[in-house]
């Protein structure tokens, strides 16, 4: 447990950013090797970019709310 | 010689011996050189091997595809974990100085544990400078091998891409070096922020850019493909610069309102502590 810890503290540190980033990368997986939704796949750098925007507003706004 | 990777891991490199350097320090400083550069020299040597043995496995046997997937969440991860903590500096939600809250908290560590200056050995701060080497050490590697090895199609241009990207990082280690032995003291001159704030902005976007090309895990079928090929991550940075000035903005107004809101709220407690 503390190894798992110790490499999640290292890489992120931060569950917002990494659920939301993890389910993205699922989401885009899945239009990417899909064939029903291979009209999406020219989508995939907006949908990442609105994607990882999205997450950092969503971990900022909790520091902001936290140190209300 | 590619610079682009050399500048950029050179860049990611220097915050990580900066804050390495600076633990480094204040062992030497507190306990005694002998014990500090002796942790320091262990985890490096340590550092050689663990990159020895997996950084060749990694270029070896990993798929290209599959590499820059990985190597693309795991920068975006990085990159968001810093451009967030330079944004709450930048709007006043969070210490600007890291460096000096390291020093003062470390030395307040040792001297509660009745440390003083010895010339001999001593295994506390032998395994101190041990751990913050290795783990700032390690972070150096990770930056070397994932920016090295994502940038090129081939085998050999990847270990090119591997040995600009370590050439970057050992001139950021002889500089923060340097610099250190030069000004003998904790890195405050050093902007912290504004380089972390700049390194995140190029660990996102990068790993934006290799995750989406990484993306397609299955051979059949049409993949995604940046407009303007590699160009685009100028695009993706200018893009974060935008939302992090937007963001920074933002919680700076929210950060103001918070302290008006308290500020009203603590005269109107007051009034009504008057008036009863």
């Amino acid at each position: 447990m503390k190894v798992i810890r110790a490499i999640y503290n290292f890489l992120v540190g931060d569950m917002i950013i990494l659920v939301g980033i993890l389910l993205t990368i699922l989401v885009l997986a899945l239009i990417n090797n899909v064939d029903a939704l291979a009209s999406l796949r020219s989508a995939t750098g907006v949908i990442l970019v609105l994607a990882v925007l999205a997450v950092l507003v969503a971990t900022l706004n909790r520091e902001a709310r936290a140190k209300r | 010689m590619q610079w682009a990777v050399a500048t950029a891991a050179f860049l990611a490199s220097v915050v990580e011996f900066v804050e390495a350097f600076t633990i480094v320090l204040v062992v030497g400083v507190t306990i005694n050189w002998r014990s500090s550069l002796a942790g320091a020299l262990a985890a490096a040597a340590t550092l050689a091997l663990i990159i020895a043995t997996f950084g060749v496995a990694l270029v070896e046997f990993v798929p290209l595809n599959v590499l820059r997937l990985v190597v693309g969440v795991i920068l975006i991860l990085f990159g968001l974990k810093w451009l967030k903590k330079a944004i709450l500096r930048y709007s006043g939600l969070k210490a600007l100085h890291d460096e000096e809250a390291i020093f003062e908290e470390t030395q307040a560590e040792l001297r509660a544990r009745g440390e003083n200056i010895a010339p001999r050995f001593e295994p506390f701060g032998v395994a101190m400078s041990y751990k913050a080497v290795l783990l700032e050490g390690l972070e150096v590697a990770f930056i070397v091998i994932t920016f090295g090895s994502s940038v090129a199609s081939s085998g050999t241009a990847r270990s090119l891409g591997i040995t600009s990207a370590a050439i970057g990082a050992a001139i950021a280690g002889v500089l923060v070096i340097l610099l250190g032995v030069l000004v003998r003291a904790p890195l405050k001159r050093v902007p912290e922020n504004t380089l972390k704030f700049v390194v995140g902005i190029m660990l996102t976007a990068f790993g934006t850019f290799w995750a989406a090309e990484g993306i397609r895990i299955s051979t059949n079928g049409t993949h995604f493909e940046w407009p303007f090929a590699d160009v685009s991550i100028l695009f993706l940075a200018a893009l974060y610069l935008l939302a992090s000035y937007v963001l920074v903005t933002w919680l700076k107004r929210t950060k103001q309102h918070g302290t008006a809101g308290s500020s009203t709220e603590g005269i109107e407690a007051i009034k009504e502590e008057v008036v009863s």
